[in-house]
């Protein structure tokens, strides 16, 4: 028996290919049309598709379940009560309550933000505090991890999780006793600057919203100097001979430094701080 | 009515000074003589050093030495007295004139 009665003809084959081929490419110019077009309407009125929706929420879950690990510690009456008044200044504004509505930027917000109730039936407290710490990308939720120490974070992580059991009197009773709780003290770390972990807080702290920098990723700006090769430069803000040290000190003390200046002072850590000036200085920034 | 008149035609007047290109020929003449290019690179112009930021996408900054919303006023301001402007700074004054600092600015916009 010949080949061909068992195997497509080249004829069937060639046909097949180019048809997934043709669809591909019709596929693909489709999809370039409707961005072209402004087809899509990217306002945060219109609502995702629940499909869309659906999926977002799907790999939200399978991506937190992957990254996040690690053990939950014990959490203690006194985590709670920081945590109280954590949650009340940070998370409230979005999530709101128990009997309490979310501020207008959160109720504003596509996808919104939702209570976080039933946050302990979904996730294991390990991925609450790492969905804390890390934000989720394009959904609105921001890391903290560079806004908050370690120790509120655990702090917050106990408060979501104990959200469950308060009745909105009992979350009123538990901000009352929270009061004004300071940070658990938390030792600072002295540890080496290091360029990788500089790239991070430069995102963290948005610098690369005003300034190009290299190896970042970010619109064509220009609302601060261009900050490619910096390590060339003589001057820091046309005012500091330019070293590490005078870099990390423009970072975290930018209007002592130039009281005029129109860069804020955007609280860098130090330990940030001199992480983002090995990076700038690091001539090979942009490999 | 009479001062109203005057200051309608002032508006215009600035409405049409656009440099025209004999300021931008001495604005790129002065900002070699004054010595810019010593420490700022400067397109059309051979660089010497770099101790200044680069000039050439200046009409895209937002802030001039990051103190100055960036217009052609707040140019010749700074050039003039950059230390009036911004105290700490590292450039010096060069007692360059307004209207020479016009030109100048004309040609760091034109580049």
């Amino acid at each position: 028996m010949p080949i061909s009665k068992h195997f497509p003809t080249w004829r069937t084959l060639r046909i097949t290919v180019a048809t997934l081929v043709i669809t591909g490419v019709l596929a693909i110019a489709g999809a370039a049309a409707v961005m072209w077009s402004g087809w899509y309407d990217v306002s945060a009125i219109g609502q995702h598709w629940q499909a869309s929706y659906s999926v977002l929420e799907w790999v939200k879950r399978q991506s937190v379940r992957r990254h996040a690990g690690g053990r939950t510690p014990v959490m203690t009456p006194a985590q709670l009560l920081r945590g109280a008044v954590v949650y009340r200044e940070q998370c409230l504004q979005c999530h709101g309550a128990p009997g309490i509505a979310p501020h207008a930027i959160g109720l504003s917000m596509q996808p919104q933000p939702g209570p976080l109730v039933h946050m302990l039936q979904r996730w294991e407290p390990a991925e609450i505090y790492w969905i804390v710490s890390n934000g989720i990308k394009m959904s609105g939720m921001p890391a903290w991890r560079y806004r908050m120490s370690d120790s509120d974070l655990w702090a917050v992580t106990a408060m979501v999780m104990h959200l469950p059991d308060l009745s909105p009197q009992e979350y009123a009773v538990l901000q009352d006793s929270a009061q004004e709780t300071p940070a658990l003290v938390e030792q600072t770390v002295l540890r080496k600057p290091n360029a990788p972990r500089g790239k991070i807080a430069i995102s963290q702290y948005a610098c690369q919203s005003c300034h190009h920098i290299p190896g970042t990723i970010g619109g064509d700006v220009q609302v601060g100097p261009n900050l490619e090769h910096y390590g060339t430069r003589q001057y820091i803000a046309g005012y500091l001979p330019n070293t590490p040290t005078n870099l990390a000190r423009w970072l975290t003390s930018t209007h002592e430094v130039k009281p005029l200046s129109a860069m804020p002072q955007l609280g860098v850590s130090e330990a940030d701080a001199f992480d983002i000036a090995a990076y700038l200085l690091d001539a090979d920034q942009a490999k | 009515m009479k001062s109203l008149t005057l200051l309608m035609a002032m508006m215009l007047c600035a409405c049409h000074a656009r440099p025209d290109s004999a300021a931008r020929d001495q604005g790129k003449a002065l900002l070699a003589s004054y010595g810019c290019i010593a420490c700022h690179s400067i397109k059309g112009l051979s660089v010497n050093g770099g101790a200044g930021p680069a000039l050439e996408d200046i009409g895209k900054n937002s802030y001039l030495a990051g103190v100055l919303p960036n217009n052609t006023d707040a140019m010749v301001r700074w050039i003039v007295a950059p230390r009036a402007v911004s105290p700490g700074t590292a450039m010096p004054d060069l007692g360059v004139t307004p209207a020479e600092a016009r030109a100048m600015a004309a040609y760091l916009y034109a580049q």
